[in-house]
């Protein structure tokens, strides 16, 4: 345990009660804990980056793109801003996993091992794919992805309209071709107007990694669900009552931690954005 | 078409891992004492120490895996595992779909726990907040028996029963009596184990898919031995100090 390491003397300072706490938050069983972070962090930051990527192709399809593209990317950004994060978080990585397994068993299954695992899934036991939990962590990110993406191209569609026509006129009028002006003009531009919306999206993905315990990913909060649950059994460790409160309080304090740290990055990045835009600098846009 | 059939070939390849004789056996981590995370972190319980003794006197490489309580069987028949060891009751419903090895703890009838001063007409139970896991032989029997005129509750986890008794949301859990015995004894007088004794099932055993018969059949044999010479009463005799009666196996 890492409270053995300290001096004597610092321990004799401390007194047995403050080490003892100080031991049971170091076990074992709480630095898997702390450790599990990786997994929320894990699963923001690409969650975050897919949902940037997604979001700023299917903006720039919306608005500039050629129409069957147009229709595409206004399906995707109206039918999934209308589903509920928690549920399409659930559905995405079943169907990515069961559709991979039907396409698996369209090559590895033959018509005797079908005919025995009728009405059963997997068609057949070869085609099983058992996912551990680093494709379900890759899976969630990319669920979330999907989902803030469309928010996010709300976000990006409306900063593209926000930049000044003439901006626009002017590149047109050098002789670019319509990519680049989209390239070197417009989307450049355009982060300035869709900084704040983005913050905002970035705050709701941070929030919904809360959900990765529902795939059996033993991250921060299924810990904390752990390790504050009572326990009554010696062999399992400290026995105690039903602690969760407290384990959540420090879900909690995590999160808003996570949230400020994230404005404070935004914040920097927006003034960086607005150097040398005088009109935004000022916010007449 | 073919690069993406190589692909998922590669993905399935991956994700199976070494599969050279090493079985994954899933238990739910938070069942104590059969199963639980202790303070180190690691995995730990009756289950746990039967499966190692059992795999190493079997000549197989086991590793233990959690798994939620109520998606542990589909999970099993879907190969992500290969066996069960859970404290999972062999009963004629579960044998319809999986296969289970000999018991490997001795028959334990249900009893009822709640609050020492919950008063409770156990001929007559009306109008009570019965509770008892998902998808056990507790919350089937609570089902078939009292639902006409109480309320049932049921819950993921064992903990979370546990929580809702000692803060009154629940007057009664139906639960197994070596476990209420442990419980008991380590409330302080808080909690009482009460009312009759009930017995469901046909023990604890191991479960398997029906196809690997071969395996099964190795389990047994490695349980069996553990039974004679007594190794199966130790761990008996280390995590259910409460439990009477011993030895129970060894002849």
């Amino acid at each position: 345990m890492l409270v053995d390491w300290l001096p004597q003397g610092l321990k004799d300072i401390l007194g047995p009660d403050v080490i003892f706490w100080l031991g049971y938050i170091t076990n074992g069983k709480h630095l898997n804990w702390y450790a599990s972070v990786q997994y929320t962090l894990a699963a923001m930051l690409l969650g975050g980056a897919v949902a940037l990527v997604v979001g700023v192709l299917a903006a720039a399809a919306r608005n500039n793109g050629p129409r069957p593209l147009r229709w595409l990317a206004a399906g995707y950004i109206n039918i999934v801003r209308g589903v509920p994060d928690v549920l399409f978080f659930l559905f995405f990585p079943l169907a990515f996993e069961q559709g991979l397994e039907w396409l698996y068993s369209l090559q590895v299954c033959t018509a005797d091992t079908l005919a025995l695992n009728v009405g059963k899934w997997p068609p057949c036991p070869a085609a099983n794919l058992s996912f551990n939990s680093v494709a379900y962590l890759v899976l969630a990110g990319v669920s979330l992805g999907i989902v803030y993406g469309a928010f996010i191209a709300s976000v990006v569609a409306g900063a593209l309209q926000s930049v000044p026509q003439g901006q626009l006129e002017a590149a047109r009028a050098y002789g670019m071709s319509r990519i680049e002006v989209l390239r070197r003009v417009h989307i450049r531009q355009m982060w300035v107007y869709a900084l704040p919306g983005i913050a905002n999206v970035w705050m709701s993905i941070v929030k919904a990694t809360a959900l990765l315990s529902l795939l059996q990913i033993f991250d921060f909060v299924a810990w904390a669900q752990r390790l504050g649950a009572s326990n009554f059994s010696k062999a399992a460790g400290l026995v105690h009552d039903d602690w969760r409160w407290r384990y959540y309080l420090v879900l909690l304090v995590f999160y808003v931690l996570v949230t400020f740290v994230s404005e404070k990055i935004f914040s920097a990045i927006g003034s960086r954005l607005r150097r040398g835009m005088p009109m935004a600098e000022q916010g007449l846009t | 078409m073919k690069t993406l059939v190589l692909a998922i070939a590669a993905i399935a390849a991956l994700t199976a891992g070494a599969h050279a004789q090493s079985y994954k056996i899933a238990t739910e981590g938070s069942y104590p004492p059969y199963n639980f995370t202790d303070d180190s972190g690691k995995l730990g319980g009756y289950d746990i120490d039967v499966g190692t003794e059992m795999c190493k006197r079997a000549g197989v490489e086991c590793t233990f895996i959690t798994n939620d309580w109520d998606s542990i069987i589909p999970n099993l028949l879907a190969n992500n595992y290969d066996a069960i060891m859970d404290d999972m009751s062999i009963t004629d419903e579960r044998k319809q779909t999986i296969a289970f090895t000999d018991p490997y703890f001795p028959p334990d009838p249900s009893t009822y726990l709640t609050l020492s001063t919950t008063k409770v007409d156990y001929a007559n139970i009306k109008g009570m907040k019965l509770g008892a896991q998902k998808a056990t032989i507790q919350a089937g029997y609570l089902d078939q028996n009292f639902k006409a005129d109480n309320t049932i509750l049921t819950y993921d986890t064992q903990d979370q029963e546990m929580a809702d008794l000692n803060a009154g949301n629940l007057d009664i859990i139906f639960l197994d009596g070596s476990v209420v015995a442990e419980a008991v004894a380590a409330s302080g007088g808080k909690l009482k184990a009460d009312g009759p004794e009930i017995l469901i099932g046909d023990g604890v055993g191991v479960g398997m898919r029906q196809s690997d018969a071969d395996l099964t059949k190795k389990f047994d044999t490695a349980l069996a031995a553990m039974k004679a010479d007594g190794a199966l009463d130790a761990l008996i005799a280390k995590y259910f100090p409460e439990k009477a009666g011993g030895p129970f196996y060894k002849k």
